[in-house]
């Protein structure tokens, strides 16, 4: 194996694999080191693959469950899930992905180098434990990722008090579980194990679920839950949190000022997720750090000449970066291109989907209406609930509504936001109206087939001129 | 059965038509062929003769209403058939057929923007793709049409060179911006589109005592023609000093013979015969641009500015080149007479390859006129009159004429230019009496 490359990558989760295919693609000789067994990363072996895999059980069980209202007959008087079948078809899934970029790296004749990479200066990169060996590179791309992080006062111990990595393959349903943060990750657990017969309750420091959504969807969020029977418990301040031998039980301050106990099978903290840099030895060669991220330009460089990164492990600075597995893709192309000579653009993260896969699906892109406002826009907005639809009562779905936020000077779409069924699919409708910078107009003659989910896209353009056809 | 009357097919390119004035008013007798209506399209005025004789039963649309070729817009049967609702709406605007042409018909200037408007605004809203495309986005297009910019001046960065939010916006931020801006009209409220950028410039304030009075359909077109012209050509102008004491004394020479052939021989036909000739010799000013093409054109057809009561218009002699003096002159006065009494087909009006105009006929010396897109070049004509010139160190008395080639830079240069017109002095200098 030679150990001169034209570009050694750090990392093989969507940000790192994706960049090493796209560099050999355009010729360049490729290494990827990666730490753990198996390619994809956080994405593929502990994220949105798995959990998206157990939410499509949740799913299949609530249709199971409906039986009766949809005519199909089921033996059993309470169909149950088994969470053998459930983690061993989980782990079918997982298992052919990262297989899959496996082939793809023989496909390619990219190098995968097993152990943990060390910057050693000088365009030199030093693999320890695995496959040991200092690598020559031209170029270096950091894609190192993120991981699970708690908040201070709260231990992980992976037993009572767990993180995501664990709540994918909990051999057990839990009778109670309690879950802080209500970002992507802990809406998407709690409808999982909610659907799956735990109770469920929900803690948010800040004032409404999804925080960073727009406030219609964490008010409609906030009533499913309530329907399915999940607790949110927003504003509300975990301040500590200890496990017994059964039970871990969590003292929270809630807005009325008072403090409150709880308990429960297991607390899952899903508070955010830190950046990956520990051995990497990034700051030992200079490269600039911002809260133990790494700092990059618009496009991606570090502060050491030839250095790259990009993904969950960097701050732009001023921009907020979301960690987002189609993101570090998105910045692993730009950063192949541009090392291969290509003209690139800034990727404009005004335009990055934000889907959340809880059950009512989340779909969004652009800005929320409180964030066009305090931009300075003349708002307005038109909404459309999925429910007056064919298709969402053919499906029994009818929850969520689309709503879009327009600019009246212009008429520009500023942002989409979705909550209900397919969300996360028909995003990509209004990703597209952003990035070739849409006006309302051009969505309301746009036509939206029918029936479909997709007409509430429609409808909402027309209530956002005025009044939808059919409301 | 009353027999339909149809908004006509004026040309293989024309899709609707504005019905500008009824001629005629519901329940009048019209006899066949006599004029019923007048209509406006993109091309041309003209008046519609009636397809039979009869009684005009029912107006359908009304005027200042534009619609598509083939709509039915009158009915002609029996007096019994006449719809009486309808001719109260339709008499009120209409003057009698004596009424002089042209005249503002009453209903337009207390009619708030009608379909015509909108067809105007539209056409304006398409031009400055015409010249020199580039890729843009709904939305950059829409901040372009409000702040009176063309997309076309400014420097794309997204792919493709297409232009992005930012970029306009910083270019008018930049200043780029042109002419102050009239009241913006709202989104989403399509009847109120602006009109024709090329019409309202600067910002203007009536006061009560001032008269407003609608800009005519053809106004309008105009505007956004010449603004255009200006926009896309690089204009200069070259100036000769011609004698045409030769033409002159041909003239007289030849002024019997030719009213004989029911023809007046004037300067124009002479002039058109010199340019179609010279226009062959120096084919690139018988030519346009395209993108990044020159298109020599094959025909040399000669456009004829005629000036109107409230305008003007460019009729067009197909093949001028095929033709001598004597079928010069006659399409001449054809095409002039019929562009004054709106009796030109649409088709005569586009297609020209090289234009004449005479300002001179109303006394200027010399004119700078504006080329008539797509072309490349414009002769005018200055008043031909006696003046005192030096031939060989005496003074004479000859008639004289300013001859001034309009010409776009971006293809002829002033040296082609210059010996076109140099040519064209010649040979009007030194007319072959054997020509005429």
């Amino acid at each position: 194996m030679a150990t001169s490359y034209d570009v050694v990558i750090i990392g093989a989760g969507t940000g790192g694999y994706v960049a090493a295919i796209r560099c050999a693609q355009l010729g360049m000789r490729v290494a990827v080191v990666e730490k753990q067994k198996a390619l994809g990363g956080t994405c593929l072996i502990w994220g949105c693959i798995p959990t998206k895999a157990l939410l499509e059980h949740a799913h299949a069980l609530k249709v199971i469950r409906d039986a009766k209202e949809w005519g199909v007959t089921v033996p059993a008087a309470t169909p149950v899930v088994d969470m053998n079948q459930v983690h061993a078809r989980k782990d079918r899934i997982v298992n052919g992905l990262t297989r899959g970029v496996e082939f793809l790296f023989k496909k390619n004749k990219i190098d995968w180098i097993k152990g943990r990479a060390r910057l050693a200066g000088n365009g030199k990169v030093e693999v320890t434990d695995g496959d040991r060996q200092t690598l020559d590179a031209k170029e270096i791309i950091i894609a190192t990722g993120s991981s699970a992080r708690s908040v201070p006062g709260i231990e992980i111990d992976r037993r009572r008090i767990i993180t995501s990595d664990d709540a994918i393959g909990l051999k057990e349903i839990p009778k109670s579980l309690l879950i802080m943060g209500s970002g992507a990750v802990g809406v998407e657990f709690a409808s999982i194990y909610r659907r799956f017969g735990s109770e469920v309750t929900i803690i948010e420091l800040l004032p409404r679920l999804v925080p960073f959504e727009d406030e219609a969807i964490s008010a409609e969020l906030e009533k499913s839950f309530r329907r399915q029977g999940i607790k949110s418990l927003t504003a509300t301040k975990v301040t500590r949190a200890s496990a017994g031998a059964n039970d871990v039980e969590i003292e929270a301050h809630t807005p009325d000022g008072k403090s409150q106990k709880l308990t429960a099978e297991l607390l899952l903290v899903a508070t955010g997720r830190g950046p990956v840099t520990g051995g990497l030895g990034a700051e030992e060669l200079g490269v600039q750090m911002e809260r133990g991220y790494i700092k990059v330009d618009e496009l991606y460089r570090t502060s050491v000449p030839n250095v790259s990164a990009i993904g969950d492990v960097i701050t732009l600075g001023d921009t907020p970066h979301p960690q987002l597995a189609h993101v570090s893709s998105a910045e692993g192309i730009l950063v192949a291109e541009r090392l291969a000579g290509q003209e690139v653009r800034p990727i404009n993260y005004n335009h990055v989907p934000n889907c959340t896969y809880c059950d009512p699906e989340i779909g969004s892109v652009g800005l929320t209406e409180a964030k066009a406002r305090q931009r300075g826009y003349d708002v307005r907005v038109g909404s459309f609930p999925y429910g007056v639809l064919g298709r969402a009562k053919m499906a029994g779905e009818t929850e969520g509504f689309v709503k879009i936020v327009a600019d009246k000077k212009y008429d520009e779409i500023l942002g989409v936001h979705m909550i209900g069924p397919r969300s996360t699919e028909l995003v990509a409708e209004a990703v597209l109206a952003l990035r070739l910078e849409c006006t309302v107009e051009e969505l309301v003659k746009t036509i939206h087939a029918h029936p479909t989910f997709s007409e509430a896209i429609g409808e909402a353009a027309h209530a956002t001129h005025g009044a939808a056809i059919h409301l | 059965m009353p027999t339909p009357v149809v908004m006509p097919q004026m040309g293989e390119s024309i899709a609707e038509g504005t019905i500008v004035r009824w001629i005629k008013k519901v329940g009048e007798n019209v006899e066949r062929d006599e004029p019923l209506f007048e209509i406006s399209t993109d091309k041309v005025d003209a008046e519609i003769p009636s397809p039979v004789a009869g009684v005009l039963t029912d107006i359908k649309v009304k005027e200042g209403e534009t619609v598509a070729v083939n709509s039915v817009v009158a009915e002609i049967g029996q007096a019994n058939e006449v719809r009486e609702a309808r001719a109260a709406e339709a008499g009120a605007g209409g003057p009698g057929p004596a009424a002089p042409k042209k005249q503002q018909p009453d209903g337009q200037s207390t009619s708030a923007p009608t379909p015509a408007d909108k067809t105007v605004a539209a056409v304006a809203a398409e031009q400055p793709s015409d010249n020199g495309r580039r890729r843009s986005s709904p939305l950059v297009r829409r901040i372009a049409k409000e702040h009176n910019v063309d997309v076309a001046q400014i420097a794309g960065s997204g792919i493709g060179g297409r232009v992005t939010k930012h970029d306009i916006l910083g270019y008018i931020e930049r200043g780029g911006e042109r002419g102050p801006q009239v009241r913006t009209p709202g989104v989403g409220e399509p009847g109120k589109a602006e009109p024709a950028r090329a019409a309202r410039s600067a910002q203007v304030r009536p006061t009560g005592a001032d008269r407003i009075e609608k800009l005519s359909v053809m106004r309008k077109k105009i505007a956004d023609h010449m603004v255009l012209s200006k926009r896309t050509s690089a204009h200069v102008h070259s100036v000769f000093h011609v004698n045409f004491s030769t033409i002159e004394k041909l003239r007289q020479q030849k002024r019997a013979e030719y009213e004989q052939a029911g023809v007046k021989l004037t300067y124009m036909a002479f002039i058109a015969r010199v340019v179609v000739e010279a226009l062959h010799r120096h084919p690139i000013l018988n030519a346009s641009i395209d993108g990044d093409n020159i298109v020599y054109k094959k025909d040399i057809n000669l456009g004829i500015a005629v000036a109107l009561e409230d305008g003007l218009i460019v009729p067009v002699i197909r093949n001028a080149d095929e033709k001598n003096v004597l079928g010069l002159s006659r399409a001449i006065v054809d095409v002039a007479e019929r562009a004054r009494t709106k009796r030109l087909n649409p088709d005569e009006v586009h297609g020209g390859t090289f234009t004449i105009t005479n300002p001179g006929q109303f006394g200027a010396q010399f004119g700078m006129p504006i080329i008539n897109q797509p072309q490349v070049a414009i002769l005018g004509v200055g008043t031909i009159e006696k003046r005192p010139v030096v031939i060989d160190d005496a003074i004479g008395i000859r008639t004289m004429a300013y001859l001034t080639l309009g010409y776009d830079h971006r293809l002829v240069d002033g040296a082609v230019a210059d010996e076109f017109m140099a040519d064209v002095k010649q040979h009007l200098e030194c007319f072959d009496a054997n020509d005429c």
